[in-house]
């Protein structure tokens, strides 16, 4: 790959939604290239916004923020696009082409990398399918690479959205509560591909969580939102349960872990 | 014995019962004799007899008339295809367009979307009228006024279902980098295939219909025939021809539901 990962740098950003809803409220943040990142916090404390903010999903209302070296609020849809295409994403829902077969879901990661005739006449470069096929080798579900997603386990179809990513060849990594619809030993499963895809491949990985024993377990780095503001951001290590007890802003609870 | 805590009951019970009265007072509205049609059963009594004599020649097909009813269903069945072939390809980027989800500029939507309503609120017949004045009498009308007709009803349908699907695989692909084209093309069309196949099948099927009533304006295939020998009272003629309709659709019926189970 070779590529140099992308760090991040946000200054005082924030988020309103138009119906007037802040979910970030001047968050101020510096992510180091290669870094594993667990954002934790509450749902509605903002950590998915702050994930789609990053890649431009959601539009910036004030400050800035830099990722990889550009500027989110200055670009242009086809800058954007182009950044996009250097930054994968994992989504709780998995939201694959459920009714497309594995190889083309993933195949949907070197979109931005093809062009526009490629992609309508459905004909993709050779070596857009080898990137493709090692990206589902990776994640060890390259046997499933003909079959139609929806005939795929939860577990399966989180591992074909990580392949997706993968194939963008990218410098970050983003996934939104990517375990939240799996079962415990799974969700150890997919948890474990993406600390491999940081610690082998270098590539910078943020990941949304809110069960404090995943994000103990496979993260260097925790960031807490609460009510869209930073409230804790430190080494994995130094988070005591007061830490989490500050950012949930109640006491932990057997919801709260995910146990094994 | 402590009482339960039940908790409120949920608001819009008495929906249902809004809607059936709704309901009953337009039916009323539509039969009382200021505002609605005018119809009455005197009428049926006094001329059912009419009515029999036709009925009892429909039951009693003239099978030696076989012969000359080929030719036109065979150009029914043609025109049926040929309309069907040719819309599903328009239609199909029509539907792309017309959606919210796969096309979020409000103004392209709104101009396909206004077309397609002007394209549907006209008659099938008409266009075939027209066009009649225009290509003169023939299969050609019949074609375009099918197609015409095709547009209007799957792109309908099937931007429908695309508003319908879920948001998140193309969400997915906008994440990754792709342009709104790209993700209409991977990720769109691969969701809306079962809706748009249904569509065209059952749009297949209305064309073998449709394409007898537009005979009656000189839009080729059958309806030609048909106003033929209805104007010479043949109904046992008339009779054979509906049963072949029937045969037609039956048969586009089982080979519509074959084709969906292998591609859907």
């Amino acid at each position: 790959m070779g590529a140099v990962p992308f760090s991040i740098h946000a200054r005082d950003v924030t988020v309103r939604y138009p119906n007037g809803v802040v979910a970030l409220d001047g968050i101020s943040l510096d992510i180091q290239a290669g870094e594993m990142v667990s954002v934790v916090g509450l749902s509605g404390s903002g950590k998915s916004s702050l994930i789609r903010t990053i890649n431009g999903l959601v539009p910036i209302s004030s400050g800035t923020l830099e990722v990889g070296g550009r500027h989110l609020e200055s670009l242009r849809a086809r800058e954007l696009r182009a950044l996009r295409g250097d930054i994968g994403m994992i989504f709780q829902g998995f939201n694959l082409a459920t009714r497309a077969s594995v190889l083309n879901n993933v195949l949907v990661g070197r979109l931005a990398h093809t062009p526009t005739w490629r992609t309508f006449l459905g004909v993709y470069r050779a070596e857009d399918r080898q990137i493709a096929y090692e990206a589902l080798e990776r994640v060890g579900i390259l046997g499933k690479v003909w079959d139609r997603a929806s005939t795929l386990s939860g577990g399966q179809q989180q591992r074909v959205a990580i392949a997706r990513a993968l194939s963008q060849q990218p410098r970050l990594v983003l996934a939104d509560e990517p375990v939240a619809s799996l079962d415990p030993p799974t969700a150890h499963g997919v948890m474990s591909d993406l600390r491999r895809i940081n610690r082998d491949l270098g590539i910078t990985v943020i990941t949304n969580l809110h069960l404090v024993d995943l994000a103990r377990q496979y993260g260097t780095r925790l960031i807490g939102l609460r009510a869209g503001q930073v409230v804790y951001d430190g080494a994995v290590a130094d988070a005591s349960d007061a830490v989490f007890e500050n950012i949930y802003g109640r006491s932990i609870e057997n919801r709260d872990v995910l146990g094994t | 014995m402590s009482a339960l805590d039940l908790p409120p009951r949920p608001r819009g019970r008495w929906k249902p019962l809004v809607a059936i009265g709704v309901i009953l007072v337009i039916t009323a509205i539509t039969l009382s004799p200021q505002v609605g049609i005018s119809f009455s059963f005197d009428a049926i009594v006094r001329n059912w007899q009419n009515g029999a004599s036709k009925i009892f020649a429909l039951v009693q097909p003239d099978w030696s008339f076989f012969p000359r009813t080929i030719p036109p269903l065979l150009e029914t069945l043609a025109m049926a295809v040929i309309a069907t072939f040719v819309a599903s390809l328009v239609s199909l980027p029509l539907s792309l367009w017309a959606a919210r989800l796969t096309n979020p500029n409000r103004w392209t939507r709104g101009i396909v979307r206004t077309l397609l309503n002007i394209v549907r609120s006209i008659p099938d017949l008409l266009y075939a009228s027209v066009l009649v004045a225009m290509v003169g009498v023939g299969a050609l009308p019949g074609i375009v006024a099918l197609l015409l007709f095709n547009i209007g009803i799957i792109v309908k349908m099937v931007s429908e279902n695309i508003e319908a699907n879920d948001a998140g695989p193309l969400e997915a692909g906008r994440a990754a980098g792709g342009t709104q084209f790209q993700i209409n093309r991977v990720i769109a069309t691969a969701d809306a295939l079962p809706a748009f196949v249904n569509q065209t099948l059952y749009v297949l099927e209305l064309n073998v219909r449709a394409s007898t009533v537009l005979g009656l304006v000189g839009a080729g295939g059958l309806g030609l025939l048909i106003d033929a020998v209805r104007t010479f009272y043949r109904y046992d003629q008339l009779s054979l021809i509906i049963l072949e309709i029937l045969v037609v659709v039956i048969v586009i019926d089982n080979a519509s539901d074959a084709i969906r189970r292998r591609l859907v």
